[in-house]
């Protein structure tokens, strides 16, 4: 048999690797820690010290004595700091002080909740105090909930339950509102884009509730490390903050490890994939016992990851030592996958960027990014899922070819030395304002004079009572219509109506495996699509639009599907417009058409296009907001099919670069080229909102447009091939002379 | 850039909900399907017919109750109304609510007048109705006669309650600081100030009532525009309909006062299905407008329990409707049906138009009524008077069932005659009833009467399509163990064998009905070997 090779050896032998091409190490850092403040109870400080806790870290100790003297604080910490004790302290001291005090805290996962309930009451019970902890989700049966709304000292929910469950249902649940001491938002970072603007929303019920019922929380947040955590915590909740950044927490020594796969075609500039690497790299770990976590982009690449590595190293290991793990796997299934990495029993894991989040799965030895996770944040969450408090651990980021992966591993100064992206919410949004308006009236009559954020909303609630959704007596709108409003809003997505994904392999046993919001089910779930679901191929037989269900079989096929997507654009209303010589560029409102096409089919092995066939599905439409560049003199010598080309590869750039810049998922922002905008005819470039109404991104980039042209302009110059490659503006084509016609159309905007 | 208004417009078309249709929630019952599927136009149709006839019906009716409208001023009112309306057409109202001391004509032709207490005004409509007056197949005094006859039938849904009473009292309440809210906590009524046992019932102090709420479901947005309350007014004879309606929801307080008014010195509220809809909602309408619940329920008496009970095998659905016409005798003409209440108050709201209210008033007074009858009903049947019969049911299902109620509730006797009147019935039907009546027989060690039954039921069971075999085994077991005859033990017990083997098996068999087999034959073994060695 082989002797195992330790982390250590192999961190040394990566060493000598040509394909790295960063190493960045971090030193070990000691323990910073203060004793903790007199009025802590000592029943609380006693059980701690039995939990091997006899001192608090600097972070911890701050958080305390600011919030249990009435300050909002948001506490950024990075993973494994103990942040918890940060508002767990505050809380259990002022129910141990004051039995009728009450606590709320919201996780934006039902996994995060169920974790931090385990933990709370293990606390407590060494406490010896009766403090109630208890989850309030979907999943909690009638009678528990009755208990918790009585009885519960600490409610942990998350925003979708409080936003249709609690909150529509305020009188039950008086005693909380009435002595409601604390609201703990924890992994704050995670409320941003559309998501945010939505909780920003249900936050402002939650506080106008908690007026009518007299009471006046103290919100305690806390954040991985995001440029704006005070600003995002103030826009969050609408209250004043105080920042606590002063980690007292001990690390070990961190390696982190740019990877780029090597050049297979040197002209055009092709690499070899990144996924292949991150198969091999592994591997290697694995079967060495070493526990490892694997992070992929999307959930059809943790699949195919999964199922490579797994084939990769099946004589060596049990294939339920590795396991995936991302959104649309159902909860049972994620908790003991999560158990499993804990307890040692799982040895790697394949995850999306579910398992950024704090969920509670110890830490590993071992990340492996398969690209650049599409911000700095984002990067440092993954990379925080290495590292234990002592002893090594590595790091590696491979690069895929994509623009963006290129520019951040040539240029690693761009992601160490710079702050991470701000995040970025519109609560303000008019859907989502309007949306969120109605469940507040639902809730609570508004008075004329009443606030909901900055925006004065009388005109909005006028609108509700044209459309009689209210009705208005004297100065109060009253809720007057039959429906339940929060049933019809959803804090996810732009559409509620998810698709059910129902395998019928077995006749016998169809059973629901999971389930896909409506647009990514476009392109993801339509006739004859691949389905990976845990490794296990399954083709779509039939989408049934209309009744949102996808019904599969499991198949074992050699490829996967991808799906094209048709978009359609017409420019509703300029709001601003800058001109400069020769281009503008404008804000305002444009309605998109989207239509998925055609998909094609992609071997596993060589990724060789194999086949495609057509997609027929219904046109969705959607009004948003966006940024257009307009070329109003174009040079007549460039000719239209090379002006056409350059705009696409242009517009290819940008997809990239944009969600980077203004911190949001890849799926929140789009950009699209045209060389006739239906609207002026001009060849144009539009970025927009993929969410009805807008959510503030294109407007961001309105304003920073420069910055976004000149990190395009810089990523183009900076990029190695001859004249186009996938990483920058597409692949070459001959004889137009691409990449300098783009810089230079670049420079004259 | 354009104005936040013209913002709203364009995206009005998209909204993800502000124009969707409204859905119902999950407790919600559900509409009648005609009118489900229809279109809006053709609901609003319905609605105009539906609301034209209640308007036809209703003058009926003010002219047969002892209203203090006489025919003539009904008339004239009627005249006003027409006038009104289309008045209306022409110019829409603003509001609902009128100048002081306006009321729409239609409002005064139900005798409606304007009440108010220290937090306001709202609309009442009271009428009187004599004893002798007829609802269904009861006068509505029989509920002087019979009200006491519901105790145990209230004992058993407040029992939880009764039983803590002790305790309950002396828990103190721990302080508030919302010391101006406190002033209005909710009083309940206290059934020690009658002197009596707690749980007895007296005709006066029950206080029927039934909501009308704008939507469905229990959040807190569901708001009940209408309150019906019935009550026997003891010294003049007279049962007593009144009915509250707020204009808009800033009346709301003045009519949750006029209900705790209402409910002052009485013990119990009967309702239909008000423990688990209308006295949740009213209970999140307390709070909101400034209430705090003391922690106590007050006693309930819901109807639809013991609806359930007796007919829920009987009746396409307990729906009250359904109950009146199949067992109470009563007739609705032309009703507007519940569930189009909210819509019509909606349409009220919108144009101030009172006669969409016309039905709503008169589908409430009479659920009120029914209530009464339903009392009388539920009474008469647990009456202890051999001489008053009429209350029992024709099919066996619903005979064993009340006599199964009636035993529940400690009326052995009566459900002793009850039970030996089911046992001459042969219905040709499937005989639910026999194996749990036989099942209660053994129970009580009356093994002669199970057996009766049971025999019954396995001879039913021989000629059934799906036999059930439990009969068998039940005779199998009687006759094994008590009778000692293992003879007859091994007949029933092969017989039964045998009807497992008459289903024909798909694919995999099911390992219940495996089981089931396994242990017959393990039984028959055995029955085999005692009889040979007996």
């Amino acid at each position: 048999m082989i002797k195992k090779r330790t982390l250590p050896e192999l961190i040394a032998e990566l060493r000598t690797n040509e394909n790295i091409v960063n190493w960045y190490e971090m030193q070990p850092e000691e323990a910073r820690t203060r004793p903790f403040p007199e009025s802590v109870d000592s029943r609380i400080t006693a059980a701690l010290e039995r939990r091997g806790i006899a001192r608090l870290y600097t972070h911890q100790e701050e958080a305390y004595r600011l919030a249990a003297g009435g300050e909002n604080i948001v506490a950024v910490t990075p993973t494994a700091s103990g942040k918890t004790l940060c508002y767990n302290l505050p809380v259990l001291q002022a129910i141990a002080k004051d039995d009728t005090s009450r606590a709320l805290y919201l996780f934006p996962t039902k996994a995060l909740a169920q974790d931090q309930m385990s933990e709370l009451n293990e606390i407590i019970k060494e406490m010896g105090i009766d403090i109630k902890s208890f989850t309030y989700d979907g999943d909690t049966s009638p009678t528990i909930r009755q208990i918790v709304r009585k009885a519960g000292h600490i409610v942990i929910t998350n925003p979708d339950m409080l936003h249709s469950a609690i909150l529509p249902h305020h009188t039950k649940w008086v005693s909380l509102f009435e002595n409601l001491k604390y609201i703990v938002v924890d992994e704050l970072h995670t409320y941003r884009g559309v998501f945010g603007s939505h909780v920003a929303n249900v936050i402002r019920r939650l506080r106008r509730i908690c007026r009518f019922y007299g009471s006046n929380p103290v919100f305690i947040c806390t954040s991985a490390t995001i440029a704006n955590p005070k600003e995002l915590a103030e826009q969050l909740t609408g209250s004043p903050m105080r920042l606590i950044d002063n980690n007292g927490a001990p690390r070990g020594r961190k390696h982190f490890v740019f990877y780029n796969p090597p050049i297979v075609n040197v002209p055009l500039n092709i690499r070899k994939s990144a996924t292949v690497e991150v198969n091999h790299l592994a591997k290697e770990f694995l079967r060495n016992k070493i526990q490892t976590i694997v992070f992929a982009r999307s959930r059809v690449r943790v699949e195919i990851i999964l199922s490579h590595i797994q084939e990769l190293v099946k004589n060596e290991i049990g294939s339920k030592s590795i396991r995936g793990y991302r959104g649309g796997y159902l909860p049972k299934q994620r908790r003991e996958i999560e158990r499993g990495l804990r307890d040692g029993e799982i040895l790697g894991v394949v995850s999306t960027n579910a398992l950024e989040l704090g969920v509670d799965i110890g830490q590993l030895q071992v990340c492996v990014m398969t690209g650049y996770p599409g911000s700095i944040a984002s990067t440092w969450q993954q990379a925080g899922r290495a590292g234990r408090r002592h002893g090594e651990a590595l790091i590696i980021m491979v690069a895929s070819s994509t623009p963006i992966d290129q520019y951040i591993v040539q240029n690693p100064e761009y992601f160490f030395d710079r702050t991470p992206e701000s995040a970025r919410i519109n609560p303000e949004n008019l859907i989502i304002l309007v949306d969120h308006l109605r469940c507040a009236a639902y809730e609570l009559p508004f008075k004329e004079t009443e606030e909901f954020g900055p925006l004065d909303v009388t005109d909005i609630l006028e609108y509700l009572q044209e459309e009689r959704v209210l009705h208005r007596n004297g100065d109060t709108f009253y809720w007057a219509n039959q429906s339940f409003p929060a049933s019809e809003i959803s804090l996810r997505s732009a559409s509620q109506e998810n698709v059910v994904i129902v395998d019928q392999s077995n006749v016998a046993a169809v059973k629901i495996i999971g389930e896909m919001d409506r647009f990514s089910a476009m392109t993801l779930l339509h006739d004859e699509a691949i389905y990976l679901h845990e490794g296990v191929q399954y083709q779509v037989e039939k989408l049934d639009w209309e009744h949102k269900k996808a019904y599969v079989r499991e198949v074992d096929v050699e490829y996967y599907t991808d799906a094209n997507l048709a978009v359609n654009l017409k420019v509703l209303e300029i709001d601003r417009t800058r001109s400069r010589g020769r281009t503008a560029v404008h804000y305002g409102d444009v309605a998109v058409n989207m239509i998925p096409t055609i998909f094609k089919k992609i071997k596993l092995t060589t990724f060789e296009n194999i086949g495609s066939g057509p997609i027929h599905l219904p046109e969705e439409e959607l009004h948003t907001s966006a940024t257009w560049l307009e070329l109003t003199e174009p040079d007549p010598e460039l000719g239209t099919k090379t002006l056409e080309q350059l705009l696409l590869g242009i517009a290819n750039v940008m997809q990239h670069i944009v969600p980077v810049l203004v911190m949001c998922d890849r799926n929140d922002i789009h950009v699209a080229a045209q060389i006739k905008a239906a609207q002026s005819g001009l060849p144009t470039i539009f970025i927009y909102d993929h969410y009805p109404g807008g959510i503030g991104l294109a407007e961001d980039v309105f304003k920073r447009f420069d910055e976004v042209k000149d990190a395009a302009r810089r990523l183009i110059q900076k990029c190695p091939c001859k004249d186009g490659c996938p990483s920058c503006i597409g692949t070459e084509i001959e004889g137009i002379d691409g990449k300098r016609k783009s810089v230079q159309l670049l420079s004259l905007l | 850039m354009s104005s936040l208004r013209e913002k709203l417009s364009r995206l009005k078309g998209l909204s993800s909900g502000a124009e969707k249709e409204a859905r119902p929630v999950e407790e919600a019952p559900a509409a009648p399907p005609a009118l489900e599927s229809s279109e809006p136009e053709d609901g609003g149709a319905a609605l105009e017919t539906a609301v034209q006839a209640a308007a036809a019906a209703i003058s009926e009716t003010t002219v047969q109750a002892t209203s203090q409208l006489t025919d003539q001023a009904a008339a004239q009112a009627t005249d006003q109304a027409t006038d009104q309306a289309n008045a209306n057409a022409d110019t829409p109202a603003v509001s609902g609510v009128a100048p002081d001391g306006f009321l729409h004509p239609a409002f005064k032709k139900l005798g409606i007048v304007e009440e108010s207490n220290a937090f306001g005004a709202f609309l009442l409509r009271r009428i009187e109705y004599p004893l002798e007056h007829r609802h269904g197949i009861y006068p509505l005094g029989a509920l002087v006669d019979y009200a006491a006859c519901l105790k145990p039938v209230a004992y058993r849904q407040n029992q939880a309650r009764l039983d803590s009473e002790g305790q309950e009292r002396m828990t103190p309440r721990k302080k508030k600081k919302l010391s101006v809210k406190d002033a209005y906590r909710l009083p309940l009524p206290e059934p020690e100030d009658t002197g009596k046992e707690p749980g007895a019932i007296e005709p006066g102090r029950l206080l029927f009532f039934d909501t009308e709420t704008t939507g469905l479901g229990v959040g807190v947005g569901n708001v009940p525009f209408m309150i019906g309350f019935g009550y026997y007014d003891e010294g003049r004879a007279r049962i007593v309909v009144e009915q509250t309606l707020i204009r808009h929801q800033g009346e709301e307080k003045a009519m949750l006062q006029y209900l705790l008014e209402r409910m002052n010195g009485r013990t119990h509220l009967v309702t239909y299905n008000g423990r688990t809809f209308d006295w949740p909602v009213l209970t999140s309408r307390f709070i909101l407008n400034g209430w705090r619940p003391n922690g106590t329920e007050p006693y309930h008496l819901d109807f639809l329990h013991p609806s359930r009970a007796l007919w829920r095998n009987t009746l396409e659905s307990c729906k009250l409707s359904r109950i009146e016409a199949e067992r109470l005798g009563i007739e609705r003409h032309e009703d507007v049906p519940g569930s189009l209440a909210p819509e019509l108050y909606v349409r009220y709201l919108n144009d101030g138009d009172a006669s969409h209210l016309e039905g709503v008033y008169l589908h409430n007074e009479q659920d009120v009524l029914t209530l009464v009858t339903l009392a009388a009903h539920f009474g008469a049947l647990l009456a202890d008077d051999p001489a008053n019969e009429i209350a029992v049911p024709q099919a066996a299902e619903e005979l064993y069932r009340t006599a199964a109620w009636l035993e529940l509730h400690g009326r052995t006797e009566k459900s002793e005659r009850l039970f030996s009147e089911l046992a001459k019935r042969g219905d040709a039907h499937a005989e639910r009833w026999l194996l749990p009546a036989a099942d209660r027989y053994k129970k009580l060690g009356r093994y002669e009467q199970a057996v009766e039954l049971w025999e019954r039921a396995a001879r039913k069971a021989e000629d059934a399509v799906v036999p059930s075999i439990a009969a068998h085994v039940e005779l199998a077991m009687h006759y094994e163990h008590r009778n000692r005859n293992y003879r007859l033990a091994a007949d029933y017990a092969e017989r039964a064998l045998e009807l497992t083997c008459r289903l024909p098996v798909f694919g995999r068999e099911n390992p219940k009905r495996r089981e089931e087999r396994d242990a017959l034959e393990h039984r028959l073994n055995r029955l085999r070997r005692k009889s040979e060695r007996g």
